[in-house]
């Protein structure tokens, strides 16, 4: 990768006695596309308007390109953002909307306010129409596209002003799952072709893993991981991340020795290495990494109390010795009959006990509702602020 | 819905409407009349709407209204955007705590609000004046008034006050519906923060701001109780001209005034209304249509080019209102000026205007409604008079107080003419304070066709065969003295039983019903149109009467048989003045023959100048061309036998003043 | 960025305490003290509240007067809201402009129009004469002037708007789908009213009641005007003492607490059922 461009030194971020961000240490390199990953409340979005200029850190610094620019506003950072619900302004067209930032005038190298030329203006707002496929609604009042076409002009409002970074704050949140699968394309490709920095920031741990050079995985205002997708998803640091990154079995295990884990006092081989003996730890198991197999060939044996079709496979429920496990397979078990199972050792992955441990990781619970459940939760958090000047800086 | 049922609703919005639209019709009817009654109608004629233009204290009055309501307007808009926008910046807790203190001002009743402000201006006064004689006593460079009075400056600090709890209501909700993320999205494109708000937040919120700036005009337009407690003696809304008047008779001049006012926002309405069909219609056929000429025009007028045009425009709009408001409160500063408070209908208006072209002296001529609610306008600091017009007992009252200044009538050469029967009258017994501007006599008014017999004796006033037919004087120093005399009292007992005898008959009679009403000026128009039967009013009234009854009505006077008041009302300046001079030139000119002449023709009461008082009749004769009827003469300017008959009211020791007012105001509870 | 534009607020603060906190603290002041009629200091006293009493009348008949005119008020304002609300934009715009209009000319105008109509010689008396309605009744006029019945007419007439204006603005919103669905199960169109209507346009009922209902209490020109002077109300007993003829503004000041309590009151009382005070004046 390239060189840095911006770095995050410490940031404290707290309202009173409310601390959002615990001394956050990042740097993003320039060109790349970081995901900033991590449900609602984590800090996220308090991180990325750190670096937009929105918010001021409690103490550490924010540099960019070297220069500390903790109270730098937002309009001389050479930053721009793709806000939740894209901000667009009603009272403007979707040219005029594109044009807004290149019609501020801008102080030049004698400190004299100058504008731009309207025909460079004209032009850029154009260009950018047709970087986004947009060609043709110029006249169009924004209230009068579909959210999907709005997203691009919001994307177009930002990239007009050719900043070195743009920041999007979930900015697909607002479309449907269809939409959304494009725009990732989409966005990606945008991103390809400006060779800009890309800051993204998301509760969709499917999209972070599928756009991100870099994704960083927060929760409670601190950095759980940071990594680039395989990592995050193969290798986990603690029971969060490897339960919010996919589906994960979390059981209680014993490190008996180098590449030996003991599960329901059952060894098991596996590939980690450097525990102390006889060390408590965390087993992530993923559910696709689990075979099905006779009752007498298991390693662990099972009872399936639950079975959902889910096209590719099938979620299917086994309770082992009372925990109970989440296995996806393409064999289709009965409720309550007696499976084995078998796990190869690269399907197992150990990690140190952390403050998470014991809260994740048992589909005792499971529903199908599980996944639609969790969006709901989300987006009913976001429509309670019929006033959104009422709740404070994080969502 | 069933179609009778909407009818039944279209029927009944209808008559609603005919309710709330029935007195309006009449105003603007009548403002046309050719005559002076709002229920006669006498033909058609714009005269109102000429005498209008030329009736100062009405156009002063209207000027005031649009003055004060358009800069609390400016203010209050622009004052409660910021707030709004400062209110939305504040933690919630905070913020709901400032609504709370926010709708305090919409919620009170009107009346509280007044009451409160004008104890808060006045209270303020006493704290500055203090500060003001001391700051001027240690210091001699920079001289600080010392005397402040409720005016214009006061009412309009009060109309700002009520305003912008409306524009914040207005305004606010437009904020919590924008996108906060819209502020955030401008300065991420490059604005400063004051560019954000030029750009995004006053676009995004104008729909609230225009609407509470509309609500605020039209609430500080329509306001008349806060007004009234706030703007003090020397400044007139036009309600307040309008309350005034109601005392008395409404000239339809005012009406015509109104139907102006009137027109004039139903045809911004209608064009409002006009303006938004043909865009909703716009809206609802989406196809593209060339655009109209004051489209395009407008289109050219907004292309970023012509910027400077738009600046120039708003910027010249901007200096004109300036302009005006310093010059026309420039022009009104500069030049001196006489305070002058008098009652309704109590001075030839011309007299006003040719004192100014005299002198150059502007006069602010102002009524007060009795001798009573004058000295309460006095206490209360309200007024800065620096002429006033009380009746004799007042004077006393005054003077026992140390209200008023002595005068110097080495300037006052007219004084001479004053007849000596009115000099040194037991108010003023050395006569060092004032000059007599009238006398007359207190009798019975009564509507001959509407009673039985010719009443000779107050008595009438309490007799039960006129019963909602008798109008009782809403004063209690006169209409006890009716009755007092009625009981064979002096009208200065001190006697607290003879007080509460006389009282009672009163009371009585309002218990039976006899009283239609309690009136003062209000008596002209009732009387005048037959309304009621009996009165006990000012002679000099009852000769303007004479003057404007309806057809059927035979109004008579009479000095009953038990005797009257008799009274002189004089000019008197106020203590500490600060127009001392102007004030005597007032009174020299008001003192003068011809003056005296003309107000006994205007207002039909006596004049006190015997060289006026003598040639009248010629006066009149040479006016009108017919002989003046020598009974008017007598009751205008009664003889000596019918004087003698009649004793003048002394000012009442304290304690008998608060029995009066407490008494009085038992009767209306 | 908010927490930097708190600042507006400032001028905003000292304003109100300024013109709206500090008047009604030193007018609660006047009306717990007394000036020595001899030095005019100031001395401390409940008498203002205690002599009160005497005025009881004054006070019953007011509120009397108030909730009769509040609920005729109620009974014309809302049919007229409720079969506003369900006739086209372009008649409803009309309606609500013509429901604004008589505020721009002034109240004391149109009451005073109202007296040359009830007079005992008045248009009205003219025209039942004309009619032989008089003869009818074998009387010379119909006495209106001067009762509490012209006093609550000219109430009415007054702040009808206000109570239509809130209602309108209620009913005008009701989701049109909320009376199908009541319609869907089973519910006749009395039904619907009763059960779905009415008490969701509640808030706009509530609003528009306080706000008749605090002006009328407090009035006192259309008191002096169509109530002849015999009507006294509070608003009459008020102005009395600061500008009218008994100059005596402790009382005065104690009169108008008692009333700011006792609205406050019924406010509080109000707004415990229901909030529609913001969208009303919002309109």
């Amino acid at each position: 990768m390239s060189k840095e461009l911006i770095r995050l030194r410490d940031c404290v971020m707290s309202y009173g006695d409310e601390l959002v961000l615990d001394h956050i240490n990042l740097y993003i390199n320039d060109k790349e596309f970081l995901t900033l990953l991590g449900p609602s409340g984590c800090g996220k979005t308090t991180t990325l308007r750190m670096i937009g200029g929105f918010l001021s850190p409690t103490s550490g610094d924010v540099l960019f390109d070297g220069v500390r620019i903790n109270h730098v506003p937002p309009h001389q950072r050479a930053v721009n953002t793709v806000f939740q619900r894209y901000a667009l302004f009603p009272h403007l067209n979707v040219f005029e909307n594109v044009a807004f930032g290149l019609r501020i005038p801008k102080a030049d190298a004698g400190g004299r306010k100058v504008k731009l030329p309207e025909r460079e203006i004209q032009e850029r707002v154009m260009e950018m129409l047709s970087v986004v496929n947009l060609k043709g609604f110029e006249k169009r009042p924004v209230s009068a596209l579909s959210g999907g076409q709005q997203q691009r002009v919001a994307i177009a409002r930002a990239l007009v002003n050719r900043p070195r970074v743009l920041l999007l704050d979930e900015p697909l949140g607002a479309l449907d799952m269809r939409l959304r699968k494009d725009m990732q394309n989409e966005l990606k490709r945008i991103q390809q072709e400006m060779e800009i920095t890309f800051i993204y920031v998301t509760h969709d741990q499917e999209e972070a893993l599928a756009m991100s050079d870099t994704v960083v995985v927060m929760d409670g205002g601190r950095i759980q991981q940071i990594g680039t997708p395989e990592d995050i998803y193969n290798e986990p640091k603690n029971a969060f991340v490897a339960d919010f990154i996919g589906e994960s079995n979390i059981i209680d295990g014993i490190m008996r020795a180098d590449g030996v884990v003991e599960i329901f006092n059952r060894k098991f081989q596996c590939l980690d290495k450097g525990f102390d003996k006889d060390e408590p730890v965390d087993v992530v198991i993923r559910p696709e990494d689990v075979d099905i197999v006779d009752e007498a060939a298991g390693q662990l044996k099972g009872t399936v109390t639950s079975v959902t079709f889910k096209g590719v496979h099938y979620d299917t429920i086994v309770d082992f010795y009372g925990f109970k496990w989440l296995i996806q397979t393409t064999d289709f078990c009965p409720v309550d009959s007696r499976i084995g199972i078998k796990i190869d050792p690269d399907g197992i992955h150990v990690m140190k006990k952390s403050a998470y441990s014991g809260m994740f990781g048992d589909y005792s619970s499971y529903s199908e509702e599980y996944e639609e459940l969790d969006v709901v939760e989300d987006e009913s958090q976001e429509g309670e602020g019929d006033d959104p000047w009422e709740d404070g800086y994080e969502e | 819905m069933r179609q009778s049922n909407r009818i039944g609703g279209r029927i009944f919005i209808g008559l609603t409407f005919l309710f709330l639209y029935l007195p309006i019709f009449l105003l603007i009817i009548f403002s046309f009349n050719a005559g002076e009654s709002s229920a006669v109608w006498q033909g058609f004629s714009l005269d109102w709407y000429a005498a209008l233009f030329r009736n100062r204290l009405i156009m002063e009055s209207l000027y005031t209204t649009l003055l004060v309501s358009l800069l609390a307007t400016v203010v209050a808009t622009a004052a409660g955007t910021f707030a709004a926008i400062g209110l939305y910046a504040l933690s919630k807790r905070k913020r709901d705590a400032l609504l709370v203190v926010n709708d305090i001002p919409m919620m009170n009743a009107d009346i509280v609000t007044g009451v409160s402000l004008c104890l808060f201006f006045v209270a303020f006064f006493q704290g500055w004046g203090a500060f003001a004689r001391w700051f001027n006593g240690v210091q001699g460079v920079v001289a600080l008034p010392e005397r402040l009075v409720l005016g214009f400056t006061t009412m309009l600090l009060a109309h700002i006050a009520f305003d912008i709890p409306y524009v914040i209501l207005n305004v606010a909700p437009k904020l919590r519906q924008m996108d906060r993320n819209l502020v955030d999205a401008a300065q991420d494109l490059g604005c400063t923060w004051m560019q954000a708000f030029w750009r995004v937040i006053l676009p995004e919120i104008k729909p609230g701001i225009v609407s509470g700036a509309l609500i605020a005009f039209t609430m500080s337009i329509d306001d008349f109780v806060i007004s009234y407690f706030t703007a003090g003696s020397s400044t007139s809304t036009l309600a307040m001209r309008i309350y005034s008047m109601t005392k008395k008779r409404i000239t339809p001049e005012v009406n015509a005034v109104s139907t102006l006012l009137f027109l004039s926002v139903l045809a911004l309405l209608v064009l409002n209304n006009v303006r938004e069909i043909r865009q909703e219609r716009r809206a609802a056929s989406l196809e593209p249509r060339a655009p109209t000429l004051l489209e395009k025009l407008s289109m050219k007028f907004n292309q970023p080019a012509y910027r400077w045009v738009r600046r120039g425009l708003a910027g010249a709009m901007a200096c004109a209102f300036l302009v005006v408001v310093v010059l026309l409160t420039g022009a009104t500063g500069s030049q001196p000026v006489v305070n002058v408070c008098s009652w309704g209908e109590y001075i030839d208006e011309s007299l006003i205007e040719q004192f100014e072209d005299e002198t150059g002296i502007r006069v602010n001529y102002q009524t007060a409604e009795s001798n009573e609610a004058l000295y309460s306008l006095l206490k209360s600091g309200g007024a800065d008079y620096d002429v006033i017009v009380p009746s004799d007992y007042m004077i006393s009252q005054l003077l026992e107080e140390g209200m008023l200044e002595e005068l110097d009538y080495s300037r006052i050469p007219n004084f001479e003419l004053i007849d000596r029967r009115f000099r040194n009258l037991p108010y003023d017994p050395e006569n060092k304070y004032t000059v007599p501007y009238t006398w007359g006599t207190l009798g019975l008014i009564y509507n001959a066709n509407m009673v039985e017999e010719e009443p000779v004796s107050w008595g009438a006033l309490y007799d039960d065969q006129y019963a909602g037919d008798v109008l009782l004087i809403n004063n209690s120093r006169d209409a006890l003295a009716a009755a007092l005399l009625h009981l064979g009292y002096s009208v200065n007992t001190t006697d607290e039983e003879e007080i509460r005898e006389a009282f009672a008959l009163i009371a009585d009679a309002s218990r039976r019903g006899v009283f239609q009403g309690k009136v003062m000026d209000q008596v002209f128009q009732k009387m005048e149109g037959g309304n009621a039967a009996l009165a006990a009013y000012y002679a000099g009234d009852y000769l303007s009467m004479l003057d404007n009854q309806a057809d059927g009505v035979d109004l008579r006077y009479v000095i009953p048989e038990e005797g009257a008041n008799w009274f002189v009302d004089a000019m008197c300046v106020l203590k500490d003045t600060p127009h001392y001079d102007e004030a005597l030139e007032w009174i020299n000119f008001i003192a003068s023959t011809d003056a005296n002449l003309a107000n006994m023709d205007y207002i039909w009461y006596a004049s006190p100048n015997t060289e006026a008082l003598e040639r009248y009749p010629a006066y009149y004769e040479e006016l009108y061309g017919e002989e003046l009827d020598p009974e008017l003469y007598e009751i205008m300017a009664a003889p000596p036998e019918v004087l003698e008959r009649c004793e003048m009211y002394s000012v009442l020791p304290p304690e008998t003043r608060a029995l009066y007012n407490e008494l009085w105001i038992r009767l209306g509870a | 960025m908010r927490n930097k534009r708190g600042w507006f607020a400032v001028p905003y603060v000292v304003w109100m305490a300024l013109f709206v906190v500090i008047p009604i603290l030193i007018m609660a002041v006047y009306a717990v003290t007394t000036a020595d009629p001899a030095t005019g200091e100031l001395q401390l006293t409940g008498a203002n509240f205690t002599g009160m009493g005497v005025y009881l009348n004054v006070f019953l008949r007011s509120f009397w007067l108030a909730v009769v005119a509040t609920l005729v008020c109620l009974l014309i304002g809302y049919p007229v809201s409720y079969w506003m609300a369900k006739e086209g934009p372009r008649f409803q715009r009309l309606a609500m402009a013509l429901i604004m209009l008589p505020m721009w000319m002034n109240f004391l105008l149109r009451t005073y129009s109202w007296m040359s109509i009830l007079e005992n010689n008045g248009l009205l008396n003219q025209l039942f004469r004309a009619i032989g309605l008089l003869d009818l009744l074998g009387v010379d006029y119909l006495h209106m002037i001067g009762t509490p019945g012209a006093v609550v007419l000219g109430m009415v007439y007054n702040y009808l708007p206000f109570m239509i204006l809130p209602i309108y603005s209620v009913i005008v919103k009701l989701d049109g789908s909320l009376i199908e669905a009541a319609r869907d199960l089973g519910a006749d169109g009395v039904r619907v009213f009763r059960r779905v209507i009415f008490p969701l346009s509640l808030p706009g009922i509530l609003s528009g009641v306080t706000m008749v209902f605090v002006p009328s209490v407090s009035t006192f020109a259309i008191s002096s005007l169509l109530g002849g002077g015999k009507q006294t109300m509070l608003g009459d007993l008020i102005e009395l003492q600061f500008l009218g003829g008994a100059y005596n503004p402790h009382l005065g000041a104690a009169i108008s607490m008692v009333m700011m309590v006792i609205v406050v009151v019924c406010m509080v009382v109000m707004n415990h059922f229901g909030e529609g005070e913001e969208q009303a004046v919002m309109l």
